[in-house]
């Protein structure tokens, strides 16, 4: 597809969401605040792995820190916990730093570790973490977490108050209608700004060292650099959806970034197809919006039971669904969604991109023989 | 009459769908008979034997067309373990056997399929029989044999199951010329205990010497057959495999300047002393030659010589052990393959090591890397001074391209290109790089003859229009006679000649490497 | 004293039941390269089918029924779902067995629901006394099955035709399959064995003093995860050393929790393996015992 066409989508889609606050219930507005956060921890996270080939289990854990760096220093102290109470806007650009921060000082053990290696050891980056959140309760509130400062620019608030009445073509704009722009906004530039690192210098340095360090060495990309970057890009990300998540909820609290979303992150990518970031948001879309909406709709739903009865409860048949998606999509739909796409749109034009081949080739493409000897 | 041994009729062998490895090639062998398998990498040899061996699958490989009969039978819709099962085996190429384990237990599991214990220890006293140091270290693990014993065993694995036919892929390959003929003799003593070889041997002389009958296979096809006197005494495997008698075209040094004079100029390249040891290994030992700036250096020696070794410390990819490399002022040793590479000094793979997902134009354009300014955040928020950079930067790359004949492909994901046009998309990322010092590791493996011709005229135009340097690591040796000023030959990791093309190929060291023990 | 070699005791069993898990991470990698994040369910699976099962056949033959289960599962999930990946790979593998596990896992939660099934198993709540050191029956039991347990792999992977194909194949999979050896066969039987020690693993950590069957059993297979990783990806010995390492560290760290609490917060035992792993890591990259070239990920 050339650029035209895909410029001519991404405007529908956002027209789309820009006029959705108009006719959405709040309960879909509230999923749609989830799916945007998700989908920018998402984007973060298929840059690192995707494209610069770094396996991380610990996207939760940025997210985490995200959302504590925001709650903590746009809050107010209290009895229980403290806060900064600094400018939410400051809060959000801090949430992005400091994790963006963590990352970076996780990227000399990165550097040692590959593939699998690397995924278990962020796995326990997640426990830490989380061990970190429940036992600094004077700034995260422990266990029950704390409450989250609504959104905020001067003189405008993202939230039911301040201005407490305000109205667009007659449907009143509350709390979740104002922060669904801000996300959009937030979601648009993530995305724009991911998409141009993917295409440019910094992209294909990723996807150099993700297909062979000694290659991209070898022409001149610094791999421990590249790798940095890669995780500090993607944890910077990870905070912003970390930070969004809060404001989404209202609180944060340590089970919200558990190892299940760590995994979920992960999950939205391969469906989506690695590498994809437009796979990664429509991954999300699914991963996120799949429990909310079953839970939201099973009384119509006439195979779903009331939870505890002992059936099919809607968040049982969510999860399920959710896991046999998961194996549906790795069995049957190469490159995941993205992939399947691209195939279908090949199909669809007619055009498929591979010539008839008809020259020889060395056997053995993968070793060298000097190292065999 | 009754059937041959092997049969294999019009055989055709593709990878991934896409890259033809091997087109009609039929070849018989007879039982009790030897026969060999000759050719230079790439040529389709191992191919040959995975299609025998029903082991293609791993590696991506597909059997399209023709048949292989063992024993009148077609193989069609067997797999590995059934040809086993009748009596076929194979002993891969590098030996392949399995370190961790003992030495007992590696023949164990070569002989799995057998069942019948008496039948098993009768297979394994005649292994310890034809093997007698393999029966004296039966209980040391296999990665603490030598090349020679590891090369013993793998062969052994392989008798353990008593096969009516032995598929020996490359055995003398990386050994000293004194136990390539101890292979060769065990070969023959195999062989007269009733058991037929297929073998494939890139050493011409040890391939028809203990041959009955070979054929040359040269990028996926039959070029040659006959009995093994008769090819040993044809002009053509003589010229092609044993370089014996090839006119050398003397090169003249292209003095003229550059024509396009984008490149720092070159420097002078000296290797002063160079050791690299894997493990136990030494891969290269005391090595020195100096490449003169602006020229073609080629180095050059048999398969396992230490070549790729060598470009892999000049590239920063390997530390040295001991010894230094220096180009110009910069000691290259003591640097990070990206340093190395910001200095000018870019390379191509043997392997081929481009990212398979992206277009051409995108693989073109990581050479362009460390001339590229902009860093992440201007290329992330599209500045105006980063998008005239790219833009740039695709023009010169798309020059690049219709310098090496690519430029309709820009657009195309690499991973469905053909062999030939991707190792010219990694020469350009090479030269994308612009660099003043280009290291090509063996640039026309896999390659038909043609095309080879075409690459060795990219190349020559490249040094004569860009004024660089270069080194040109080769194991064809009429490949680099016509292109090299300089030539230093390796072997055993070793220096054992260097001089003018003239020089080196009358050079008695030179032959024997290439020869074997027997022709000096 | 008692209670420093009580804790240590504990730590020793629960840690050999950790390289139980860990062992089936490790054979499963190593036969086929796949990350099983389903093995938590497999655990709990084969603790499940006991509990169900043991009122209406007896104990004992429920076992059988559980260890069957769970090693048939597993050749189940390789042969339907692993070997079919249109993407085979390590990472696609990893994520298809997270897959694999939400689906399990919610299947056996729902069915277990809010109760806690108890296993019925012979020796009960009874304790065993050394000295002044007092320990459950099923924990003394469980140190012995493992013992025999690991005896019986050192068997098969030393004396038998198949244990020594699968450490060929595993070494080397395509030259393996040269010899005639299937790697499928082999494949199948690294999942079976891995089922098996899962299930024996679901017994013991889910009788006394464990209170029962409860959907939190598969969790504990995560605490194997750092066991599996620091012994070194490709080795069953390691697993070994991995487990009880970690067992050691949690029965500690818990045993001292109060002790500790000050400097590293509570809770600290669940968090204590993944810094041990995180630690063993940094300094050796592939583990305490594995293997520097086995795995290319």
């Amino acid at each position: 597809m050339s650029d035209a066409p895909r410029k001519l989508v991404g405007l529908v889609l956002l027209l789309v969401a820009l006029a959705l606050p108009f006719v959405l219930t709040d309960f879909w507005l509230q999923t749609g605040l989830f799916v945007m956060a998700t989908a920018i921890g998402a984007v973060g996270l298929t840059l690192l792995v995707g494209v610069a080939g770094q396996l991380s289990l610990g996207h939760a854990a940025f997210a985490a820190i995200g959302a504590y760096v925001y709650a903590f220093t746009t809050g107010e102290s209290t009895t229980t916990v403290e806060g900064l109470g600094l400018p939410p806007l400051l809060g959000l650009v801090l949430a992005a730093l400091v994790a963006a921060g963590v990352g970076a000082a996780f990227s000399p053990i990165a550097g040692r570790l590959r593939g699998i290696y690397l995924g278990l050891a962020t796995l326990g980056l997640v426990f830490v973490v989380r061990h970190l959140l429940v036992n600094l309760d004077q700034w995260t509130g422990g266990f029950v977490g704390r409450s989250v400062e609504p959104f905020a620019v001067p003189g405008f608030s993202f939230s039911n108050r301040d201005p407490d009445y305000l109205a667009v073509a007659g449907v009143e704009f509350e709390g979740l209608h104002r922060l669904w722009y801000l996300f959009v906004l937030l979601a648009v530039v993530a995305i724009w700004l991911a998409s141009n690192m993917r295409n440019g210098r910094t992209g294909r340095a990723w996807a150099n060292v993700r297909d062979s360090e000694t290659a991209a060495a070898a022409m001149g990309v610094g791999v421990a650099g590249a790798k940095r970057s890669a995780f500090v890009v993607s944890s910077a990300y990870a905070g912003v959806a970390g930070a969004m998540l809060a404001l989404a909820y209202g609180r944060v609290a340590p089970d919200v970034f558990s190892l299940t979303a760590s995994v979920d992150y992960l999950v939205m990518i391969v469906l989506g197809g690695l590498g994809s970031v437009a796979g990664a948001a429509v991954g999300a879309v699914f991963v996120t919006s799949l429990p909310l909406v079953l839970a939201q709709y099973s009384s119509a739903l006439p195979f779903l039971a009331a939870p505890g009865s002992g059936g099919l409860d809607p968040s049982t048949a969510s999860r399920i669904v959710y896991g046999l998606a998961i194996i549906a999509v790795l069995v049957f739909l190469r490159g995941g969604l993205a992939g399947g796409a691209r195939r279908l749109r090949e199909r669809f034009t007619g055009s498929t991109p591979v010539p008839p081949v008809d020259r020889p080739v060395a056997e053995e493409p993968s070793r060298s023989k000097e190292t065999t000897r | 009459m009754s059937p041959p041994l092997l049969s294999v009729e019009h055989l055709d062998v593709v990878y991934d769908g896409t890259i033809t490895a091997l087109s009609d090639v039929s070849l018989v062998v007879e039982p009790g008979q030897v026969v060999a398998v000759l050719g230079s990498n790439g040529a389709g040899k191992t191919s040959l034997l995975r299609a025998v061996s029903r082991s293609l699958q791993p590696y991506g490989g597909t059997v399209t067309g023709g048949t292989v009969r063992f024993a009148g039978e077609d193989l069609a819709g067997t797999d590995a373990a059934d040809v086993v099962r009748r009596g076929l085996v194979q002993v891969p190429e590098g030996r392949r056997i399995f370190r961790d384990l003992t030495v007992a237990e590696n023949l164990r599991a070569g002989g799995y399929t057998v069942k019948d214990a008496k039948a098993r220890a009768e297979a394994r006293d005649r292994v310890f029989d034809l093997f007698p140091i393999l029966a004296e270290r039966r209980d040391q693990p296999g990665g603490l044999l030598s090349g020679g014993q590891q090369q013993m065993l793998a062969m052994g694995r392989a008798l353990m199951v008593s096969p009516q036919l032995l598929l020996l892929d490359e055995p003398s390959l990386g050994l000293a010329p004194l136990l390539v003929d101890q292979i060769g003799e065990i070969v023959t003593e195999i062989n007269q205990q009733g058991t037929a070889v297929l073998l494939i041997e890139q050493n011409a002389v040890m391939g028809l010497r203990v041959a009955d009958a070979a054929y040359v296979l040269e990028t996926g096809r039959v070029t040659a057959a006959g009995t093994a006197a008769e090819l040993a005494a044809s002009d053509e495997v003589q010229e092609r495999y044993l370089g014996v008698a090839v006119p050398v075209v003397a090169t003249s040094v292209v003095e003229a300047e550059p024509a396009i004079p984008t490149a720092e100029p070159p420097q002078q390249l000296r290797v002063e002393g160079l050791t690299v040891r894997f493990g136990g290994i030494t891969a290269l030992s005391e090595v020195s030659f100096t490449v003169e700036p602006g020229t073609v250096h080629a180095l050059i020696g048999p398969n396992g010589a230490g070549k790729s070794t060598l470009v892999n410390v000049l590239g920063g990819a390997y530390r040295a052990t001991e010894g230094a490399v220096h180009y110009g002022d910069a000691e290259l040793t003591a640097l990070r393959s990206d340093k190395v590479a910001g200095l000018g000094v870019a390379r191509t793979f043997q392997n081929i090591s481009l990212a398979l997902e992206d277009t051409v134009e995108d693989n073109l354009l990581v050479g362009r890397h460390r001339l590229m300014r902009r860093g992440l955040l201007p290329g992330a928020l599209r500045l105006p001074g980063a998008r005239r950079e790219e833009r740039e930067h695709r023009e010169t790359v798309a020059g690049i391209a219709e310098l090496l004949g690519i430029a309709h492909l820009l657009r195309t994901p690499v991973h469905t290109l053909a062999y030939g046009d991707r190792k010219r998309v990694e020469m350009g990322r090479a030269l994308a790089a612009r660099p003043s010092l280009l290291l090509l590791d063996e640039p026309v493996a896999g390659m038909t003859h043609g095309e080879s011709q075409d690459m060795a005229e990219t190349i020559r135009q490249v040094r004569r229009d860009l004024g660089l340097s270069i080194v040109l690591v080769e194991h064809d040796m009429p490949f680099v006679m016509g292109l090299a000023e300089q030539v230093t030959v390796l072997d055993f990791g070793k220096k054992i000649a260097e001089g003018t093309p003239a020089q080196v190929q009358r050079d008695p060291e030179v032959l024997r490497a290439y020869l074997g023990a027997a022709a000096a | 004293m008692s209670y420093f070699l009580e804790q240590v005791l504990n730590g020793l069993s629960y840690g050999l039941v950790l390289s139980l898990i860990a062992a089936g991470f490790a054979i499963v990698f190593t036969s086929t390269g796949v990350l099983n994040f389903a093995h938590g369910s497999v655990v709990l699976l084969g603790a499940y089918l006991v509990a169900v099962l043991h009122d209406t056949i007896g104990f004992w033959p429920a076992v059988l029924v559980g260890l069957a289960g769970a090693a048939v599962v597993g050749v189940a999930i390789n042969a339907l779902l692993v070997r079919n990946l249109a993407d085979p790979n390590p990472g696609t593998a990893a994520i298809l067995m997270l897959g694999v596990d939400i689906v399990l896992l919610t299947e056996l939660t729902r069915r277990i629901g809010n109760q806690v099934l108890t296993l019925g198993a012979p020796w009960g709540a009874s304790v065993v006394r050394l000295g002044d050191v007092t320990l459950p029956t099923g924990r003394v039991l469980a140190a012995g099955v493992t013992v025999v347990a690991f005896g019986a792999l050192w068997y098969l992977f030393s004396r038998t035709d198949l244990g020594v194909g699968m450490r060929a194949a595993a070494a080397d999979g395509p030259t393996a399959s040269l010899m005639g050896i299937r790697l499928s066969r082999t494949a199948a039987t690294g999942w079976a064995l891995a089922g098996i020690l899962a299930a024996v693993a679901g017994i013991f950590l889910t009788s006394f003093p464990a209170p029962g069957v409860a959907p939190t059993v598969a969790l504990s297979a995560f605490a194997a995860i750092p066991a599996w990783v620091l012994g070194g990806f490709d080795s069953v010995p390691g697993a070994v050393v991995g487990g009880l390492l970690i067992g050691l560290t949690s029965a500690l760290v818990t045993g001292y929790e109060a002790e500790l609490e000050p400097f590293l917060g509570s809770g600290f035992g669940e968090v204590a393996p993944y810094v041990v792993m995180i630690v063993v890591l940094l300094v050796r990259p592939s583990g305490l015992l594995g293997s520097k070239e086995a795995v290319r990920v």
